[in-house]
């Protein structure tokens, strides 16, 4: 498989040296950090939807004995830089761009929206200045649903917009789709919602602002995905030279999307740092994290399918709307992906796909994990109501509509190659793994006694990173860079701009570099979280798998070179004479010629050489993904409904899934089942909800729902043997697989469990209330909603 | 203001919060001992699970001052030996952060303390628990990472090997 | 989410306590186990300008039995009461509820005193006690009152106690022999409050019930007691047909609040399962017990 030097530590589930410092409590995330002189920063928030803001008093809070400064909105435009959204512009976006000031000014979007910030000696005393700030807010109608505000007369939350429309709307077609229609047996329609939920990661977003007037450099201790995109963002909403800001971070309590550049309280906290001239700490509370922070995946599908008697999945024309929250996010940017993803591994003739955005009063629709998820559930969804119809079985429908593997590969109607995909390997391992007639005789039996066992499945692929591009990587996600250097101590350090925030990067990394270099694992230092040191990267989008593993592989492989080199002059040897195992460098076919690494580092930086000898034991490597390639897999859930109480328990969970080489099986575990996890989560108990007038409803976890161990089952994973396109790295990303697939299967098997009552689901969010019904709803003589027979 | 005194990790320390200042905030503030994390401050999360007196409490549910005269210990304080009392540090792993260790247990970290203490002060009570009763025991601790089996791989790891060395010690 | 600035008593005696309450009233909030009060100061929702904490009067807290009934101080830690062999003896409708509460660390300090002067209605302990009929043991400056359960629950979170009014002790009937309970919730996760819970009592003497006590959580801003359904079930034998006509009885005139887990319906569809399977495990839990 994939061809590395002494593949002793790849491929094994080596314990992570991130857990001794977690394990002891010793590690050190923002709330961690204390600087002499630092202050604290809270928010003023908005408690309407939307509303003018028609004045800010701050004069009582100033007062409060402890509070250091208050600053409103106002004060903060005065003292930064307007302009877009950092990611957005990051990223490319030219849609419509909402004019808007760092904290609220004129009005309020939101509840919750910032409003003031108010500095003092702590965190207590700075709530206690936010209760004395007083603000006069007018009632404007809020804009609560996609529909009102894609209607010309919802109140446009933004004056330079006129309208609320976040992505204007575009359609897009792949292949005939009128045609592909017109030919089929058969065109299903249905309506598929996916509510709103969100990221909660343990730690909420933090950061410690640290401006020294005297070298004028911004220091930013922060949680984030990617410390340069972090600086770039302060850079530019501060007006600073971008090597004046200077973004470190240590550990992180995950993040799933959450902390990428930096948000608008983080700005206003940057910028009041360097107005007082003091450090000033942010950590948000659970409330504001769950209320302001962002949220994710409400998103509407009107669907037609066009279907053969048989049941091949010809066509699909999709047509959706994302509720994109007040403020501009990656919820605007998330159809585009869809569009490309939804035809899946599937053998799909025909796509149109047209999308519209929508802005309301609620939190900005932020990334997270697999933020194009919906289109497999979309598709994953519709693949069931289809077998429903047909009679056919989920594994069934799914096997005869999967693309065979082909050379050259079969490319997506959409234009992406399935070059390696083990779709159908993964489907027929599931119903190995799981007896489904075994099974289906316990579920009658179980009906016969009143009990609703469900079994569903769902298969997917991801771009992690996906097939190699023919016009090959672009903008800054493309190429992926390291330094790697073999220190004075002899020690193989790699300098990445990963930012691992629960991704076990300092253990994957260095076995990467361990086996290709030729030391242990303990002699590699995996070197993250500054942005004065590191180079540009940013972890997300489950690319670090191919992308820094790869980048890690090869610039070991240079850097080796560079050291044989090196070496050679040491010991008189040639280079291609030379090894290095175990940590010492060899001559091949005489071990007592062994040198260590170490010494021979310590000679590089301490002896004096010619010209001609490059002594400078370091490599600028980079790697544009190589062959690339598809992860995937199926999931297979059991689950148990109470068809009295609505409750349900997830009985067994089996995921078959190839990710391409392993590097460390336990860690790619431990992201699936993590996944997985907010997949039950997400079905089950977690929902971002807001009232009619804009009000938010689960600002608490009383509210809002989070799994526990008692939820999420022993979850049984199975590594299917890899197709490998790269004659080097052949890893894979897995981050983002499990919450991708997990609703879909869990869906899936809620229908299947309920269907002796004739219910057909449509949403992805079955809390026990809803359960009932779905049930009560139910017509058993009726099918897929309205349904357009074409003949 | 009250002057407490209490037993932290086996050494006496003293301090001056207000009132209102949680026994999670003390800790980590007046106390620098950042082990303990702060993930609700509702009683919710558990991330913030000391044992105190013996008994594995929600540290932002209770005041600073309601601890005076108390025994706590927090993550720092577990000792090689898995009792309670000394100080922390890569060398001072004890048997279930040992366990979790090889058992891959967590991923971003910040849960961790919490669920470190609460199944130590579990264990302590329950040393032949069931997967089961392990799993209800942790049901109030949250984590975001895991889906939880490998926290509860790890903990049956240590059961098991407190289990064998009791064996082996008779 | 940090606590807003409060003054802090913390008394010694059950005396002290009651002169502050007195010297307060309505501007001070006795704490307890923490458990329900913390989390409401730390959403800033409650606002007392005093907080008098209980914890040091030792006098408080102590399980014991005597005459037929069990007294128990109100700053009794709920994993103590669980713990109690007295409890498990003689009260195991509270036995059953106790392991429902929360989470370990909620009982390690949470109080029965302390949950059933919160009284919120979803609950566990506030449907024992109205199951029970227990009483409620105040002291106040002018004395000590003896308040029934009927009478405790007054509304959301409020109940009989007067401002200037400690409660001290809870006590409740040991059960008779031939006694089966159980504690039936429904809930969306493990250790969280009910959506609808069921507190039930009945005594099986020779096949036939008598003395059936069902409170609910969950169904209203006070726990419940069905009545109807006790009636019913008062000198029948246990069988499914009997526990359906009860569980309509007990749910036909519930109007239960309406929230994010569940529209008011739902609650009432709930509420008669609960009522079946409760009875049903009831009635084998006096079974067994036999």
């Amino acid at each position: 498989m994939t061809a590395i030097a002494a593949e002793r530590y790849t491929g094994a589930s080596i314990k992570r040296s991130e857990d001794p410092r977690i394990l002891t409590g010793t590690g050190r995330y923002v709330d961690d950090i204390k600087l002499p002189g630092m202050l604290h920063a809270a928010f003023v928030r908005s408690p309407m939807a939307h509303a003018r803001v028609l004045s800010v008093d701050v004069s009582a809070a100033r007062a409060l004995p402890g509070v250091v400064a208050v600053l409103t909105g106002a004060e903060l435009e005065a003292m930064t830089v307007p302009g877009p959204d950092a990611l957005m512009a990051l990223m490319g976006w030219t849609g419509p761009t909402p004019e808007f000031t760092l904290l609220a000014t004129d009005k309020v979007r939101l509840v919750g929206d910032p409003v003031a910030v108010v500095i003092a000696e702590s965190r207590y005393i700075a709530e206690d200045g936010c209760e004395l700030v007083e603000v006069e807010y007018d009632d404007l109608p809020p804009v609560v649903d996609a529909a009102f505000a894609l209607d010309p007369g919802s109140p446009p939350l933004f004056a330079n917009l006129g309208d609320n429309i976040a992505r204007t709307h575009s359609r897009h077609e792949f292949g005939d789709v009128a045609g592909t229609f017109a030919d089929s047996d058969r065109v299903v329609d249905c309506h598929i919602d996916v509510h709103r939920h969100q990221n909660v990661p343990m730690e909420g977003r933090a950061c410690v602002a640290s401006y020294d007037a005297g070298s004028g450099v911004m220091t930013m201790h922060a949680a984030t995905q990617s410390v340069h995109v972090t600086r770039i963002a302060v850079a530019m909403r501060l007006g600073m030279e971008q090597d004046k800001v200077r973004v470190v971070a240590g550990d992180i309590g995950g993040s799933f999307g959450l902390k990428i550049g930096a948000s608008r309280e983080e700005l206003a906290v940057a910028a009041a740092s360097r107005h007082i001239g003091r450090p000033v700490k942010w950590v948000e509370d659970r409330g504001e994290n769950l209320t302001a922070s962002g949220q994710a995946r409400e998103e509407s599908f009107d669907v037609r399918a066009a279907v053969s008697h048989d049941g091949d999945l010809l066509g699909l024309d999709v047509k959706m709307v994302v509720d994109t929250g007040a403020y501009p996010g990656m919820g605007a940017m998330v159809p585009d992906i869809m569009e490309a993803m939804l035809p899946g591994p599937y053998k799909l003739a025909a796509l149109g796909f047209e999308s519209t955005g929508a802005i309301t009063n609620k939190a900005t629709y932020v990334a997270y994990r697999g933020p194009w998820a919906s289109e497999t559930f979309v598709r994953e969804r519709v693949l069931d109501l289809i077998a429903k119809d047909l009679g056919l079985d989920p594994v069934e429908i799914r096997l005869r509509n999967v693309a065979p593997r082909t050379d050259p590969p079969a490319v997506m109607v959409t234009g992406r190659p399935l070059a390696g995909v083990t779709s159908k390997e993964s489907l027929e391992r599931v119903a190995e793994l799981v007896d489904f007639p075994a099974f289906r005789r316990r579920q009658a039996e179980a009906r016969a006694q009143g009990r609703y066992l469900g079994i569903g499945v769902a298969t997917f692929i991801e771009a992690a990173p996906g097939p190699r591009a023919p016009e090959g990587p672009s903008g800054p996600m493309g190429m992926e860079s390291m330094r790697l250097q073999l220190t004075e101590d002899g020690i193989v350090a790699l300098f990445t701009g990963q930012m691992p925030h629960g991704q076990s990067h300092q253990t994957t990394l260095a076995q990467i570099a361990a086996d290709e270099f030729g030391v242990p694992f303990e002699q590699v230092r995996v070197v993250v979280g500054d942005s004065d040191v590191v180079p540009f990267g940013l972890t997300g989008g489950s690319r670090s798998a191919t992308m820094t593993g790869g980048v890690a592989l090869h610039g070991a492989r240079q850097l080796k070179a560079k050291v044989l080199d090196f070496a050679a002059h040491l010991m008189e040897a040639s280079a291609q004479d030379l090894l290095i195992t175990d940590g010492n460098v060899w001559v091949r076919g005489d071990p007592a010629s062994a040198i260590a690494v170490t010494e021979v580092a310590q000679r590089a930086a301490s002896g004096h050489f010619g010209a001609d000898v490059d002594a400078t034991l370091e490599v600028e490597a980079t790697f544009d993904g190589g062959e690339g390639g598809w992860s995937g897999g199926t999931h297979c859930a059991i689950v148990d409904v109470d068809a009295e109480t609505g409750i349900v328990k997830v009985e067994r969970y089996v995921a078959v899934e190839d990710c391409g080489a392993l590097i460390n099986p336990a860690v790619v575990e431990g992201q699936i089942r993590g996944g997985v996890a907010q997949g039950i989560g997400a079905v089950l108990l977690e929902r971002s909800a807001y009232g009619e007038d804009g009000t938010f409803q689960s600002a608490t976890f009383m509210d809002y729902l989070m799994p526990t161990a008692c939820d999420v089952p022993r979850i049984e994973i199975e590594h299917l043997e890899t197709v490998p396109l790269d004659a080097d790295v052949n890893f894979r990303g897995v981050g983002e697989g499990g919450m991708i697939v997990a609703p879909p299967t869990i869906v899936n098997a809620v229908e299947d469990a309920l269907s002796p009552f004739g219910v057909r689901i449509h949403e992805q969010h079955l809390p026990p209330a809803r359960i009932l019904e779905l049930i009560a709803e139910a017509d058993p003589g009726q099918r897929l909603g309205p349904t357009a027979l074409v003949d | 203001m009250a002057d407490i005194t209490l037993r932290v990790n086996g050494a006496t320390r003293t301090g001056s919060p207000e009132a209102r200042k949680t026994l999670a905030d003390f800790l980590r503030d007046d106390l620098s001992l950042t082990g303990t994390h702060v993930g609700c401050e509702h009683g919710v999360c558990g991330a913030c699970t000391v044992i105190v007196d013996g008994r594995a409490v929600r540290s932002c549910l209770m005041l600073a001052v309601q601890a005076a005269g108390s025994e706590v210990t927090t993550v720092e304080g577990l000792a090689p030996d898995g009792g309670h009392g000394g100080h922390g540090g890569h060398e001072g792993l004890g048997p279930l952060q040992q366990a979790m260790w090889d058992s891959h247990s967590f991923q971003c970290g910040f849960c961790t303390p919490g669920f470190v203490m609460q199944a130590t002060a579990f264990l302590g009570d329950h040393p032949d628990a069931s997967e089961q009763q392990i799993r209800e025991a942790l049901s109030g601790n949250i984590c975001r990472c895991t889906g939880y089996q490998s926290i509860i791989d790890g903990v049956l790891l240590a059961a098991q090997r407190n289990r064998q060395e009791a064996t082996g010690n008779a | 989410m940090k606590l807003p600035v409060v003054e802090y008593e913390a008394p010694t005696t059950v005396a002290e306590a009651v002169g502050l309450l007195a010297e307060h009233g309505d501007e001070a909030s006795v704490l307890a186990g923490g458990q329900s009060l913390i989390p409401l100061l730390a959403l800033r929702l409650a606002r007392p300008e005093v907080l008098i904490d209980i914890n040091g009067i030792d006098e408080l807290a102590g399980v014991s039995a005597a005459n037929g009934h069990v007294a128990i101080g109100a700053m009794t830690r709920e994993y103590v009461a669980e713990e109690s062999g007295t409890v498990a003896d003689t009260l195991p409708l509270l036995a059953a509820a106790l392991p429902l509460i929360g989470h370990e660390a909620i009982r390690s300090r949470g109080t029965i005193g302390g949950s059933l002067a919160h009284a919120d209605p979803a609950a566990e302990l506030p449907a024992v006690a109205r199951a029970l009929d227990a009483e409620f043991v105040v002291r106040g400056p002018s004395g000590t009152r003896v308040i029934p359960a009927a009478q405790w629950f007054e509304g959301y979170l409020t109940t009989s106690r007067r401002p200037d009014e400690l409660l001290a002790e809870v006590r409740f009937p040991a059960a008779r022999p031939d006694t089966g309970v159980s504690f039936e919730e429904v809930a969306r996760r493990h250790g969280d409050f009910a959506i609808v819970g069921l507190a039930a009592s009945l005594v099986l003497s020779g096949g036939v019930i008598s003395d059936a006590r069902l409170a609910f959580a969950g169904v209203s801003d006070v726990p419940v007691r069905a009545a109807a359904a006790e009636d019913l079930l008062a000198g029948e034998r246990p069988s499914a047909e009997l526990f359906d006509e009860a569980a309509r009885r007990a749910t036909t005139d519930l109007d239960p609040p309406a929230d994010l887990h569940g529209s008011s319906d739902y609650r009432k569809t709930v509420a008669a399962a609960v009522v079946r399977r409760g009875l049903r495990a009831a009635a084998d839990n006096a079974r067994e017990r036999q």
